[in-house]
């Protein structure tokens, strides 16, 4: 897949994964499990963008003993995930001119 | 590999980014292991599902954005780059030495003061023994200006034992000041070192 499009994609799959409630990163890891494998080093660029890019924010809090690091979606985070859906309309319709031209030429 | 062992390699991995990212990511691989550990794994098991630490840390650092590694590539100096240092010498070795001088100036001045005031302390003990001394000579052969010169002596006494805790404060505090700036220079030096090696 195209890099850009794929990390695009990524972002918001890790927007999607705090959107209900703050989580952390393993969390997010075993949420994500059933659609795409990601790895730690991913997420971990993945989130340290997005923390730049203010649509998240991370707090630590304490859990058995130890600090745990929470990511909490930003109003800018909920804003990327609807212009994702928007844009997927866009994208599917794309789509379907790309495949119309090739059923015709069948 | 057990999790410190993983750290510490991955420590080493990273060697080429600046101190604090490299602790960021260890925290989150840390994080990530104590995770898998809550979840039943075992420590090896944990560690192993994480994956090769070299990938990792290849991955890391090819995926740290420009503008986050601050560390430089080292390189080698242009001629006319070290004509320029030549040439500049005069300049930059004298601000070089002004600071230096600065520094050891610092030093001197907390030290002085400190030493000053263990010179008075002596100097009021050595009252307080010729005090002493005249107080014998009263009890000896009397007369009214050694008397004098004895309770002289002790005031000297009493004050001698007050300014004692006051230099013993000051010398603690001097070590300690001497300690932190050698600890600070030091660590200054590391720095410059560490992100010499990592360019190489």
């Amino acid at each position: 897949m195209d890099i850009q499009l794929k990390r695009g994609l990524l972002d918001v799959c890790v927007l999607a994964a705090i959107k209900s409630e703050d989580s952390y990163g393993y969390q997010i890891i075993k949420d994500m499990k059933p659609y795409l494998e990601l790895s730690e080093s991913t997420l971990y660029t993945i989130l340290k963008r997005l923390e730049t890019a203010g649509m998240l924010t991370v707090h630590s809090a304490e859990h058995g003993g130890r600090l745990r690091k929470y990511y909490h979606i930003t109003d800018a985070g909920l804003r990327r995930i609807e212009d994702f859906k928007r844009d997927w309309k866009e994208i599917e319709s794309i789509y379907r001119f790309v495949t119309k031209e090739d059923h015709s030429h069948e | 590999m057990n999790k410190q062992a993983f750290l510490d390699r991955l420590r080493d991995g990273l060697s080429g980014l600046p101190r604090e990212d490299v602790e960021e990511r260890l925290t989150f691989y840390s994080e990530m292991i104590d995770d898998r550990m809550e979840d039943g794994l075992s420590e090896e098991e944990a560690v192993a599902e994480i994956g090769s630490v070299d990938a990792i840390a290849a991955q890391l650092i090819e995926e740290t954005p420009p503008d986050e590694d601050k560390s430089r590539p080292k390189r080698r100096l242009r001629a006319w780059e070290v004509v320029l240092l030549v040439l500049g010498s005069p300049l930059w070795l004298s601000v070089l030495a002004a600071a230096f001088a600065a520094v050891l100036t610092a030093f001197l001045t907390v030290w002085v003061v400190i030493l000053s005031l263990w010179v008075v302390e002596l100097a009021l003990i050595g009252g307080f023994l010729i005090g002493a001394a005249a107080g014998v000579l009263f009890l000896m052969h009397g007369g009214v200006r050694k008397l004098v010169l004895f309770g002289a002596g002790l005031v000297l006494a009493g004050l001698a034992v007050f300014l004692f805790f006051g230099c013993r404060a000051a010398t603690k505090g001097g070590c300690a000041l001497t300690k932190r700036i050698t600890r600070y220079i030091k660590s200054w030096f590391a720095e410059r070192r560490m992100q010499h090696e990592a360019g190489n």
